[in-house]
């Protein structure tokens, strides 16, 4: 049990990393990691895949996020539809034009911000990304691809989306 | 081996270290020898360093000591020994107000055992506390029940509770892990709150009896029908409390 939380430890800054680029606000990111940490420990013995254990852990904050924020989502439009309008407005900073590499990747989908923190950042392999995203590894390579250029054309300022995604 | 020129999939392979030796010096010869596409690299393998100093940062963060799984697993013993494995959790999406739907789950996590603690929960939260404000508000008389309508359909009627004095003033939607909940506060002309709660049994089906349960000062009456569970909560040692309680069908 030491030994799992060694190897833990040592990888909860990463999660928390991980986190806050999803999130964006620091104290919903260790909301999270903790939410994931629950449950990779109380399903530690029958879960836990050979492997890269960061990959695990990243897939189970991954899909908690997803879910969650489908929840919000969800709750958003149910919202709109009784109110017959939308509460939520475009963060301003959002449509600001990207300065420096962390802005442009901040304007990034969600995906899209995931895969380029595992490849790029972390440097898991295509095939653990692939294993995460339950997806083909020519699909991860192809989304990596468009990820990239995206975050090439926001840096460069090529793309002045006017207006960009919401975070709800 | 791949096959020349290299297509992009290739090129982010290289990029990424996923490439065999003998492919990745394939790649950096033709790359030499294709100052355009050497260009293209280039500035994607820059843009992944830059993030990669950007991001650091992150990781130098002082830790929380919440987030140590000593601390995590001394939680989870705690909480199975509860018993709650099944907790219900009041998940209140709240994004739109702007604050993180992950708090709101902190603060509101429930005891199943509890039968409705997620409506006592709920006025806790909404009807006393006044968090958030409302999701739709009483401008005519009946307004009420259409907006509830439009959501809970077969669910029974909004109570009367016009003879005590009180009218449904504000409405507000919930989700909870059973389900989207709603709960719809009455006031009176002292600014006394009862809040009617209702919501999908869950997927186990649980329908309750009709029954009451004090929890703290707070006292809630709840029943079931027409599919969804109800609560009507309220203040205890009040006259609206009792007359709650004497109320057999609401």
């Amino acid at each position: 049990m030491n030994e799992i939380d060694e190897q833990l430890r040592e990888i909860i800054p990463r999660l928390r990393r991980f986190a806050v680029s999803l999130t964006r606000n620091a104290s919903s990111a260790d909301d999270l990691v903790q939410s994931c940490l629950e449950r990779a420990l109380s399903s530690w013995s029958a879960k836990r895949p050979e492997g890269d254990l960061r990959a695990w852990l990243f897939a189970i904050l991954y899909r908690q996020f997803l879910d969650a924020h489908r929840r919000s989502r969800r709750y958003a439009r149910m919202l709109e539809f009784f109110t017959g309008r939308d509460d939520s407005e475009p963060s301003a900073e959002r449509t600001v034009l990207a300065q420096s590499t962390l802005e442009a990747f901040d304007q990034l989908s969600t995906e899209q911000r995931a895969l380029l923190l595992w490849v790029s950042v972390e440097g898991l392999s295509y095939k653990d990304v692939a294993e995460i995203l339950d997806v083909p590894i020519g699909t991860v390579m192809s989304r990596l691809s468009r990820a990239r250029q995206a975050l090439r054309q926001l840096s460069d300022g090529e793309i002045t989306r006017p207006s960009l995604r919401r975070l709800k | 081996m791949i096959s020349m020129p290299p297509n992009e999939r290739d090129l982010h392979a290289y990029i990424d270290h996923q490439l065999g030796e003998d492919d990745r010096r394939l790649v950096e010869t033709f790359l030499a020898s294709n100052p355009t596409v050497g260009a293209q690299v280039r500035a994607w393998q820059q843009d992944a360093q830059q993030l990669r100093a950007a991001l650091g940062g992150a990781l130098q963060q002082p830790a929380n000591p919440a987030l140590d799984p000593l601390r995590i697993r001394q939680r989870l013993k705690r909480r199975s020994r509860r018993h709650l494995a099944s907790a219900a959790v009041l998940l209140i999406a709240v994004s739109i107000a702007g604050l993180s739907g992950w708090k709101a789950r902190e603060m509101t996590l429930l005891n199943a055992a509890q039968p409705m603690g997620d409506a006592i929960q709920a006025y806790r939260l909404f009807a006393q506390q006044g968090m958030l404000p409302a999701d739709y508000k009483v401008s005519e008389a009946g307004d009420m029940q259409g907006w509830l309508d439009r959501y809970f359909t077969q669910a029974n009627r909004l109570p009367d509770l016009s003879h005590a004095g009180f009218s449904p003033v504000s409405g507000r939607l919930l989700s909870t892990e059973q389900g989207p909940a709603a709960m719809v506060v009455y006031e009176d002309r002292g600014g006394n709150k009862i809040s009617f709660y209702v919501r999908p049994p869950g997927p186990r089906n649980f329908m309750l009896p009709r029954g009451s349960r004090t929890d703290g000062e707070l006292q809630a009456e709840y029943w079931s029908g027409g599919g969804y569970n109800y609560a009507m909560v309220s203040p205890s040692d009040t006259q609206a409390a009792r007359m709650l309680r004497q109320t057999v069908n609401f």
